[in-house]
């Protein structure tokens, strides 16, 4: 209860989740729009896997933008960055997030998607999952970075920055997992619809969750600061 | 031990409580008649003088002297042929005109011939709404238009293999009495009536998207059928216009295009056919705006009846028959009348005048003839109504039965006297009323759902569940003993057959129906009562532990079971069960797998990731298991049977040719997989040491399954294999082997359940010697032992068991070798392999949930406690199973093959005996896996016993991080329990020995454990019959919800006993251990 209320931790927090909100709103715009959800199931037609691209490369370079004002925060021994990644690294990077992607590929057939029929839809709903759960801890990290963080005890080496994007990029792979799992559940129904195609509802469901994983760590946040802000007003 | 046996008796109690509930909700909604076998005769009035039963003059006034006594066995000459179109789903709508329509709708107005015929010549023809009962599907339609009955859901005594109608009907009635009758149309007709018809011409009705192909094949062999002369009925089913509702409904284009279809096809026939025949045209039932059918909306009940005759003018309806609806059980007697033969046995309609033809019979004035009729059908409709009564004396209530039986005595004596025709107005308008009295009596209880009953069952099932779970679920294993005490147990069986017997004695007097319904009612109230003082006694400690658990734990895993629960509330979430089932059972082995793997240290990678470590830990390796497992669960999928609504399916096709070829090798496949499964349990319980010694178990144990797998092997092969020439009996001989193998070592548990060999000791003093050897060596050997010193007799001193470690979950593993084998025979190829799926799924899951419950447990409690992921993961699997083995929950797909295993030879035709198969082949599911949930408790120990690698590992990290903690607390002074528990370590590698020293944690977590499944299987069967309940009068209630409650209801009664029967083999086998070792320390 008596957790000191650290002010840069929470501004950090509301930033990184402020963009992230961002890009869910912009997808659920996109798919409001004109039934564009038709279209979500393939690859070359939707654009919910740029859009969602597009929101974390974003939140990586707002967070570092705003973070190098921030002196204080950046501790001493943050020497192994560079400010561009090497090749190799980026390499790295994107060889986990294509063996991330076929892992969840593999998880989507074993739960129930046809092995052949739709392998399109699998892979846009693998890739957007793995835009959600794993690309961020890699743009962070570093594919080294990230595979540290997921396997290994806890590092010494992170800033503080970087540890309080992991701790909220957790949440948010949690909910988007949930969400695209829970999605399924409109599957089965007779209703007839168009949305009740294969990827659309796990698509969303995991966009959904993402920001529903958002708005709980928002007001979190928010809430925790309100008491604060309360307990000074009131001594 | 007392406790354990007091533990027994609760495990029972609670489970009748459950049962009872669900029992009584099935009797309230599963409505339920008993179809009779018996038939009706008569003797046939000639109109040919050479017969010897000649209609003349005298007697005629014979009959008339005495109706009643005469009109008992007699039918009138035969009027007309008949023609009966049934068109499918022919709503009473569709054949109105109205001329001042300005733009008619796409239904209405198609039909002109009936209004053309209608005003051209009212007397020759009939428009009528056609009536049907509830349920309005066609199969249902069909048998009560032929019987003149109310189908139920269920008629008992008919035959479920096949849906062939073995009550007395009108089909039969006209090939008994040498008529004969032309089929052409819906093949469902041939299926309830094979090798009935003259000439039959039937097509598959199943594919609803094609509208045409049934009709035109009907409409090519049609006119040459009118042509014609032999038959004498002529029946043809149409169906475009029902697979146009369900398709496109009744406002499309379609409709009118099949409709004036419709109109062109009457005129044709009305065309062809000669001046003697009567043309029915009938509608089976209607259709909903949408075009559905099912349920018992006027729209859905009210279908169409045409009649028409070219010469003959029909009767009036001056004689009290309705001209405007026509109940649909009023068509069999009336053809009945009509082709002159006996009104089939279980009919309960009226014969309607308005559409008999008006054909004289020499020697009798119209009202006479009529007389004859409609006594008759009296007659008839009594006697069904009172045999049926007399057999089944408490479907009806006593008093009405009294007032119906005097009120009919007085129509038997004005019967006779009846001269003209106002008083056979009369006569007819009460005789009516009276039989009208009886179908409505019939109703009530074939038709309407008993409400009380169900709310009673649903409550009654709710309550032990609530009552039980609050109590069993939050005490601590421990405490159970002091709550369950034999006087406790005494006093609750005590006052149940107290209350049993007083209330089948006052059963009157609480106003129940039965005294089986009262007893069941009184009992679960009692002790449902008791139960709550139990709790409310216990409350205090209840409380503490409530508390000290961790709110909002588990939660993952209840919304999994929840979800699995609510499946019922939706008929496509009970379509896709087995898919949904699936996602949910992969989703608990990836959240134990996220469990084991939770906290980043559990790899024990300190800084940087490597690969190497990475695959070399443990964690990994759990991975992969989990991993194999899911994609064995996919696999499952392939072992799915769809069922019809799933569309695009011929599984449910009764008889429906099965595509064998692709199934060839299949069964080889599963020949394999159970020999390495036998392989695999066998070298499994030699490692732990079960299968050393020479006493009788342990060589059944150890040649059993070798014996009993090779048998199924056989059996498999030579049922599936081309060679036909293999005799029968030889195939069952195999069969039968393993039944008995099974039966033995049912017996043999109960006799002699442990495995384990105690090495004898050995006497120091004797010397053993070999009869080929040499005395000397061994005297010298013996010399040398002693003076070597005492150390070899200290050992002999301590005493040597082999097995003693994995004592419990041995039995247990080897009652289900011998379980597997017969499922698997009784399977047959393709399903076995879908179970032995399962069986790995289920081993891999212990081993899984074993691992994590040492690494999070705190002490011994929690030790012996299975966490509630591993219960529901363990029932869902149970459930799986069901789905995995090829089955789906529709009456159709009933596996009856299974009844005829051992059998085909000479086969005994013992109910008993193939219901058991049936069952045992369709709840395998059940009975495997919930008969072995004690597995879940002891497997830990066996594991960490047999693998005691797993811990070195994990003391070797206990010393590298400080802050893990490996004491564990347990309670060492077993017999004073109540003292304070003390902390100490226990020796995991000790297996089960360590459960035997904690015997009250033991076999009281394996209570609380049983009544875990008890609560998951009772609340699903709640949530089954919360929806039937909620969706009684829903359109799919008789095709998907009923069927799934049933299933349901069945597994319940299955699961309960099984569970039972698991917890009563270990207190057994606790029995002997504890025997075992009071003899060996006794001995020492």
């Amino acid at each position: 209860m008596n957790v000191k209320f650290d002010q840069v931790r929470a501004k950090q927090q509301l930033l990184y989740v402020s963009i992230s909100l961002s890009t869910v709103l912009a997808c659920m715009a996109y798919t409001a729009h004109g039934h564009s959800w038709v279209k979500i199931g393939k690859l070359s037609e939707s654009l919910i896997i740029p859009i969602l691209l597009v929101g974390e490369l974003l939140k990586i370079f707002l967070t570092n933008y705003f973070n190098k004002n921030d002196k204080e925060i950046v501790p001493q021994k943050q020497k192994r960055k560079s400010s561009l990644p090497s090749a190799g690294n980026v390499f790295k990077g994107i060889f986990i997030q294509s063996v991330c992607t076929m892992l969840y590929a593999f998880t989507c057939v074993i739960l129930g998607a046809p092995v052949v029929g739709s392998y399109e839809e699998t892979f846009v709903l693998s890739i957007v999952l793995t835009l959600l759960t794993v690309t961020p801890t890699v743009l962070l990290l570093g594919a080294s970075g990230a595979l540290q963080a997921v396997f290994c005890e806890k590092s010494d080496l992170l800033t503080k920055t970087e540890d309080i994007a992991l701790d909220l990029n957790k949440h948010h792979a949690a909910g988007a997992i949930l969400g695209a799992w829970a999605g399924s559940i409109v599957a089965p129904l007779d209703w007839d619809r168009d949305w009740q195609a294969y990827p659309i509802p796990n698509v969303m469901g995991a966009v959904f969750g993402y920001g529903m994983a958002n708005i709980y760590m928002c007001s979190k946040v928010l809430f925790k600061t309100g008491k604060v802000f309360i307990t000074k007003k009131r001594s | 031990m007392v406790f354990a046996w007091n533990y027994l008796f609760v495990l029972i109690w609670i489970a009748y409580l459950i049962s009872s509930g669900v029992f009584l909700f099935s009797r309230g909604f599963l409505l339920s008649r008993v179809s009779k076998q018996d038939f009706s005769t008569c003797r046939l009035l000639s109109n040919d003088p050479n017969e010897d039963y000649h209609l003349n003059e005298d007697l005629v006034q014979e009959i008339f002297k005495d109706v009643n006594a005469s009109t008992a066995n007699l039918c009138l000459p035969k009027k007309s042929k008949v023609v009966i179109l049934v068109i499918d789903a022919l709503k009473y709508e569709f054949g109105l005109y109205n001329p001042d329509l300005d733009n008619p709708l796409p239904f209405e107005n198609r039909i002109n011939i009936f209004n053309e015929l209608l005003t051209a010549q009212p007397d020759h023809s009939r428009l009528l709404k056609f009536r049907a009962d509830p349920p309005t599907t066609t199969l249902q339609r069909l048998k009560g238009l032929t019987t003149g009955s109310l189908p139920t859901f269920i008629d008992i005594g008919s035959n479920f293999a096949t849906p062939e109608i073995n009550e007395d009907n009108i089909i039969d009635q006209i090939i008994r009495n040498r008529l004969s009758a032309v089929f052409l149309g819906d093949s469902t007709w041939t299926e309830l009536y094979p090798k009935r018809f003259k000439r039959q011409y039937s097509y598959p009705s199943f594919d609803i998207f094609d509208l045409d192909t049934v009709d035109s094949e009907i409409l090519k062999n049609l006119p040459s059928e009118l042509e014609k002369s032999d038959w004498d009925v002529l029946i043809a089913h149409f169906l475009g216009i029902d697979h146009c509702g369900h398709r496109y409904g009744p406002l499309h284009e379609e409709m009118t295009r099949k409709l004036t279809e419709l109109d062109g096809i009457l005129r044709k026939v009305i065309d062809k056919m000669d001046n003697e025949t009567t043309l029915l045209v009938i509608g089976d039932h209607g259709m909903t705006g949408t075009g559905d059918h099912g349920g018992e909306s006027e729209d859905e009940l009210n279908a169409l009846l045409f009649a028409y005759s070219k010469s003959h003018k029909f009767i009036t309806s001056d004689y009290g028959s309705d001209n405007v609806t026509m109940q649909q059980i009023d068509l069999v007697p009336t053809l009945s009348s009509i082709l002159g033969i006996p009104i089939p046995y279980s009919n309960l309609g009226l014969i309607n005048f308005n559409i008999l033809p008006d054909t004289p019979v020499p020697h009798m004035t119209k009202y006479q003839t009529l007389l004859l009729h409609a006594w008759q059908n009296a007659k008839q409709i009594y006697k069904y109504f009172y045999n049926y009564a007399l057999d089944n004396k408490r479907s009806f209530n006593l008093e009405s039965m009294d007032s119906l039986e005097s009120q009919f005595l007085i129509l038997t004596h004005r019967v006779n006297t009846i001269y003209n025709e106002l008083a056979f107005k009369n006569f007819m308008k009460d005789l009516n009323a009276h039989l009208r009295n009886i179908l409505d009596v019939c109703r009530d209880i074939w038709v309407k759902f008993d409400a009380n009953q169900m709310s009673q069952g649903l409550l009654l099932t709710f309550l032990p569940i609530f009552f039980s779970f609050l109590l069993i679920n939050n005490s601590k294993p421990i405490q159970l003993a002091n709550i369950f005490t034999s006087s406790a147990v005494g006093f609750i069986y005590l006052v149940n057959f107290a209350a049993g017997v007083f209330a089948y004695r006052y059963f009157k007097k609480l106003s129940m129906k039965t005294e089986e319904h009262s007893v069941l009612f009184v009992t679960n109230i009692v002790s449902t009562v008791m139960l709550a003082i139990l709790t409310l006694q216990n409350w205090p400690q209840i409380a503490v532990n409530w508390s000290n658990t961790k709110r909002f734990s588990n939660v993952p895993t209840r919304c999994i079971f929840l979800i699995s629960a609510s499946v019922f509330f939706s008929n496509s979430f009970i379509i896709e069960e087995q898919k949904i089932l699936s996602y949910l059972l992969i989703a608990v082995v990836i959240l134990t797998l996220y469990e084991l793997t939770e906290e980043n240290n559990r790899f024990r990678l300190k800084t940087k990731f490597r690969l190497m470590p990475f695959l070399k830990s443990l964690e990994f390796g759990l991975i992969v298991v989990g991993v194999v497992t899911i994609i064995l669960l996919r696999l499952a999928y392939n072992f799915f049977q769809c069922r019809e609504e799933q569309g695009n399916c011929g599984d449910f096709l009764i008889g429906g040719s099965v595509k064998k070829t692709s199934r060839t090798h299949l069964y080889m496949i599963s020949v394999i997989v159970l020999l390495l499964y036998t392989t695999l349990t066998r070298i499994y319980l030699r490692s732990c040491g079960n299968l050393t010694g020479f006493s009788i178990n342990v060589m059944l144990a150890r040649y059993g399954p070798t014996v009993a797998a090779v048998c199924a092997g056989g059996h498999m092969l030579l049922t599936n294999s081309r060679i036909k020439n293999v005799n029968p009996s030889q195939i069952d001989a195999m069969a039968l082997v393993i039944y008995a193998l099974f039966l033995l070592q049912i017996i043999i548990i109960f006799v002699y359940p442990l495995m384990t060999y105690v090495l004898p000791r050995r006497n120091p003093t004797t010397i053993t010697v070999n009869p080929s050897g040499n005395v000397i060596p061994e005297i010298f050997k013996k010399m040398k032992s002693i003076y070597e010193g005492d150390q070899k007799d200290q050992r002999g001193e301590i005493p040597v068991v082999y097995g003693l470690a994995t004592i419990y979950s041995s039995v247990l593993i080897s009652f289900g070798v011998f379980l597997a084998i017969v499922i698997a025979v009784l399977l047959d190829a393709k399903a076995s392999l879908g179970f032995a799926i399962c069986i790995a799924v289920g081993a891999a899951l212990l081993a899984l949930h074993a691992i994590l419950r040492y690494r999070t447990a705190t002490n011994l409690e929690s030790c012996c406690q299975p966490t509630f992921t591993a219960v529901v993961s363990w029932y869902l699997l149970s459930q799986f199973c069901f789905y995995a083995t090829s089955h789906q929950p529709t009456m159709s797909q009933i596996n009856w093959r299974a009844a005829f295993v051992g059998r085909s030879a000479n086969f005994d035709h013992s109910n008993f005996i193939s219901g058991t198969l049936v069952l045992f082949n369709t709840f395998c599911g059940q009975i495997f896996f919930l008969t072995l949930y004690g597995l879940l408790n002891t497997e830990m120990f066996a594991l960490y016993a047999l693998f005691p690698s797993l811990l070195r590992r994990k003391t070797k990290e206990k010393k590298s991080s400080s802050n893990y903690s490996d004491i564990r607390e347990t309670i060492i002074n077993k017999n004073d329990w109540k003292s304070d528990a003390q902390l100490m370590d226990f020796d995991i590698t000790r297996g089960d020995l360590v459960l035997y020293e904690n015997e009250h944690l033991f076999i009281g977590s394996l209570l609380k454990l049983a009544t875990q499944i008890f609560m998951l299987q009772g609340i699903k069967v709640f949530c089954s019959m919360m929806a039937c309940t909620i969706h009684c009068r829903h359109l799919m209630v008789w095709k998907i919800f009923a069927p799934r409650f049933i299933y349901e209801g069945l597994a319940t009664f299955i699961s309960l006993p099984a569970i039972i029967f698991g917890y009563l083999i270990l207190i057994r086998v606790h029995w002997s251990v504890s025997r075992m070792i009071n003899r060996i320390n006794k001995t020492k």
